[in-house]
């Protein structure tokens, strides 16, 4: 296929954490807020006078600082984060939310703020933490608005005057909800049978939708959009399979382009920094407050592993085996970064539900934050498309 | 804050009897090679206990019941080593100390046989008694039983607490095969042991099967929430034993989160009239009420006592003795309230004696972190090979707070908070989840408090909240000039770090840092790797 016009500028935004666009948003005399999981209602960050920047460590080298603080078992991305922050990486930030999602976010976050190594000399510089509903019902909900007035909203608003009346969370959402919605039906080229857009190439724009402010890429997003209409898929399929890529945190494009090199179409992205679900618009209604209802929707759409109920443990795999459908899947890859608690345990329970259950193959693995050129997936993925290979023939015969 | 320095404290009093503990470990053995000698009294008051010891198992295996029930389940065999196990607890101790270990030991042995009769009892596969099965509700074994506080004819039944707590305190390696079990079902090996045990029992299909319902809580860490996942799965689908979820909030110390937790376990309570039958007693509740704040006052006075220059009841055993009484009991059971009136008398004669648990104090150590499972009787050690007074752990310095415990209006509404506030503050969880104030702050707050000179900081090296504070206790203690000495260790999984491995990281730092030779010489190296 022809290269994508924007591609390599897309690719470029993701090659700091501090991009050129946060740096002219930051001119244009908006406010950072920096966060680090899907837990933290995006929108709430990106009301009028602010934007969202999800942290990343793009291009990280050595963690032995990250690793000195937090140990060698705590995830590699809350120690590449650290790092990051102690080289002075995020001092571009003019606050940080975290909501207590994972322990070892959690802590990471701790130790910037301890060590002071973020949004240096910024005098109304804020941490905050969140706590977030464990379950989905109606006491999360209330718990889940408490939370975001209190450590979103309520600093937003002391610290830099930001508006955040019901009309301005309504104006974010829409904001919000027309990325959502480019970048939606950009996906859905995934879908089709030659589809037009790779998932590296998708992986690429959905990331930098959480790591740019997101007004100043619209165009780029339009134009990409229009472009992908006309653009003329391969006459001979370059994958073997199409896969759905189910997991913890990614943003390390490498590992998404890995499994496709491997010989695999990443067909759908349900992992944290993905758009399943969350690159889903957010649906507003005039007879409740905005607040309320973005609360409710990321708190009943979330498929964070802490979600502790029953319904929700379930409904976890159901989507899975939803999406897996929806997008012509042939197989599953529950991926889940070393160290990670919560997805070691929901790799093994949804893998051995949506191959006996659901009758999916499945590839569970681990790896690394930052993947490179790894053989060793390189195997697991090409023998996984192998396996999907033989079980077609077996079902044809 | 400064770091007072400690002078060395010798016993005036001669310990009566074996001195050099090392000698009585017999190479590659699981037993050691005969009983420690204390002197006649002790030596007889300590065979007495044991013989009650031996007469409570006893008693258990006369049912015929229970026979079949020890052959079903794997993880019963580990408690052949009971006896043992009070030996490695009770080692090196004497007089008021030997009684006060006892006192906490044998009362937490005879609740464990009551709790595996209960099993045994309404097990499916084993008792099968229906109509008992019903008055059971399940609940996880690190989880507070506040809940159940109102429910004088419900029993509040933990399954995973004799099936994979209690047998890796008897056996040190008691969980390896289910740890191996649930990595072979595709857990990695980098979670905590202690949620990965009990997945693979579940994985196994070694847990007994009863129960009206069950309530599981995300209690103490992400792997503790995640593998009641695994449990769940079983119980729901398999077994039909409907479960509530009930999470306490991470920031336990913020105010916006105490209406979200005490809603939690208005519902919890719920659930169980629900399931039950039975109906909440204020009465009962209130009674138990009673019987908390009475335990937190003794602990309270206990710690306080902790802080002079002789401490009486620390170590190991109050922190299993804390464990069991402030989550499992959490007022329910008398006994303990009468236990903890007799350890008082205990500790406050042996307090007026100025009594010494060792020939030497010569370190105060603030014990930190989470202790390890498969060698908890380590700070006997501490003590009897290297002078090493552990004064409190961590999971001992837990609430001390009074709960409402008159019934009045407005108290009933105050109860809902109250467990709320204990279910939050459960052990571990109240220091390991809520902020870094919490893990880092107080352990140097209890420093000073405690006048210690030492901190002894258990690395449990798969619990993420704690190795996420490693660097900044580091730098703490250094800026502080305080001797900080890591241990660490694999919870239930001697395999990783040997009790050995354990001994020899304090060893090390005492001889090479601290340029000192230790008080009893035979117990730095012990060959008890094929121990119970």
């Amino acid at each position: 296929m022809k290269d994508l016009k924007h591609l390599i500028y897309f690719e470029d935004l993701l090659q700091e954490a501090h991009n050129d666009l946060i740096r002219q948003a930051q001119e244009e005399g908006k406010k950072c807020i920096g966060y680090m999981c899907e837990n933290v209602p995006e929108p709430l960050l990106n009301l009028p006078g602010c934007f969202s920047a999800r942290l990343r460590a793009p291009r990280t080298g050595s963690i032995d600082v990250g690793t000195y603080y937090l140990t060698s078992f705590l995830c590699e991305y809350s120690r590449a984060i650290l790092e990051r922050a102690l080289e002075g990486g995020y001092n571009f930030l003019d606050g940080m939310v975290t909501p207590d999602g994972c322990t070892m976010l959690n802590r990471c976050v701790e130790n910037m703020e301890l060590l002071n190594a973020a949004g240096k000399d910024k005098e109304n510089f804020f941490w905050d933490y969140m706590e977030i509903p464990m379950k989905a019902d109606y006491n999360g909900l209330n718990l889940y608005v408490l939370q975001c007035k209190n450590h979103i909203l309520k600093p937003l608003a002391e610290k830099y005057g930001i508006d955040v009346s019901d009309e301005a969370i309504r104006k974010a959402v829409a904001e919000h909800n027309h990325i959502c919605e480019l970048l939606r039906q950009i996906g859905d080229f995934r879908k089709l049978d030659k589809p037009t857009i790779t998932g590296y190439e998708y992986n690429v724009l959905c990331l930098a939708s959480y790591v740019a402010p997101k007004y100043l890429i619209v165009d780029k997003l339009e134009e990409t959009l229009e472009e992908l209409k006309t653009r003329e898929p391969d006459d001979k399929p370059w994958f073997k399979a199409r896969v759905l890529v189910v997991g913890s945190e990614v943003d390390d494009t490498d590992f998404i382009k890995l499994i496709e090199d491997s010989g695999a179409f990443v067909c759908a992205d349900r992992f944290c920094y993905g758009s399943l679900p969350g690159r889903d618009p957010i649906e507003l209604t005039d007879d409740e407050d905005a607040l309320t209802q973005i609360c409710r929707q990321y708190m009943y759409r979330g498929e964070c592993p802490r979600y502790m109920n029953t319904e929700k443990m379930d409904g976890r795999r159901e989507y899975v085996d939803k999406l897996a459908k929806e997008y012509k899947a042939d197989g599953i890859i529950y991926q889940q970064m070393k160290f990670c608690d919560p997805w070691a345990y929901e790799k093994m329970m949804g893998s051995h539900i949506l191959r006996n259950r659901y009758d999916w193959p499945v590839l569970a693995v681990d790896r690394p934050y930052t993947i490179g050129s790894s053989g060793q997936m390189r195997t697991r993925v090409q023998a996984f498309m192998e396996s999907i290979d033989i079980k077609k023939i077996q079902k044809e015969d | 804050m400064a770091v007072k320095k400690f002078n060395k404290m010798v016993n005036p009093e001669k310990i009566k009897g074996d001195t050099r503990y090392g000698d009585l470990y017999k190479p590659h053995g699981k037993v050691r090679k005969r009983r420690e000698w204390r002197g006649v009294g002790d030596t007889l008051y300590d065979y007495s206990r044991w013989l009650g010891i031996m007469l409570t198992l006893g008693k258990f295996m006369s049912k015929p019941r229970n026979i079949k029930f020890f052959f079903r389940y794997r993880w019963m065999a580990n408690y052949l080593a009971v006896p043992m196990m009070v030996d490695r607890f009770t080692q090196g101790l004497r007089g008021e100390y030997l009684r006060m270990t006892h006192e906490e030991q044998d009362l937490i042995i005879i609740d464990v046989a009551k709790l595996l009769n209960t099993m045994a009892r309404a097990d499916r596969r084993v008792g099968n008694d229906e109509e008992f099965s019903k008055i059971n509700v399940l609940v996880d074994e690190n989880e507070m039983t506040a809940v159940m506080m109102g429910f004088p004819n419900l029993k509040c039944t933990s399954r995973e607490t004799p099936s994979t707590y209690v047998s890796v305190l008897l056996n040190q390696h008691a969980m390896e095969h289910y740890i191996d079990v649930a990595q072979e079902y595709g857990l990695p090996g980098d979670v905590c042991p202690m949620p990965e045990a009990e997945a693979g029992v579940s994985i196994d299909d070694d847990a007994p099967v009863f129960g009206a319902c069950a309530v599981q809580c995300n209690t103490t860490c992400d792997g503790s929430l995640l593998g009641n996942g695994v449990i769940s799965e079983r119980l729901e689908k398999e077994d039909g034993i409907p479960v509530f979820q009930l999470p306490a909030p991470l920031r336990h110390k913020e105010d916006d989160v105490q209406e979200y937790a005490a809603e939690e376990i208005r519902r919890a309570i719920a659930f169980i009239e629900e399931h039950t039958g039975h109906k909440w007693d204020w009465d009962y509740y209130f009674e138990c009420a009673k019987r908390v704040n009475f335990a937190t006052k003794c602990r309270n006075e206990w710690l306080d006592m902790n802080k002079t220059d002789y401490p009486q009841i620390f170590g190991g055993n109050l922190a299993l003795y804390t464990e069991t009484n402030y989550m499992a009991i959490c007022g329910k059971v008398p006994e303990f309230e009468r236990a903890d009136r007799r350890l008082m008398k205990l500790a406050e004669k042996a307090y007026k004696k100025r009594k010494m648990a060792a020939p030497e104090y010569r370190h105060r150590a603030i014990v930190w972190g989470v202790q390890s499972h498969y060698y908890m009787d380590f700070l006997v050690w501490l003590l009897n090979c290297w002078g090493i007074v552990p004064l409190t752990d961590m999971l001992s310095c837990i609430n001390t707070e009074m709960i409402a415990e008159t019934d009045t209006p407005e108290n009933r509404e105050q109860a809902y908070y109250d467990m709320a506030m204990l279910t939050e503050e459960m052990i571990m969880r109240n220091r390991t989840h809520g902020g870094y104030k919490v893990l880092l702050d107080d352990l140097f707050e209890f420093v000073e408090q405690y006048n210690a000179d030492m901190i002894i900081l258990w690395e449990h090296i798969t619990c993420k909240a704690l190795d996420g504070m490693h660097g900044m206790f580091e730098d703490r203690a250094r800026e502080l000039g305080i001797p900080l000495i890591w241990v660490d260790h694999q919870l239930f999984d001697p395999r990783v770090v040997s009790r050995q491995g354990v001994r020899d990281q304090v060893n090390s730092y005492m001889r090479t840092v601290m340029q000192e030779e230790p008080l009893d010489p035979t117990l730095e190296v012990l060959d008890d790797e094929n121990s119970w």
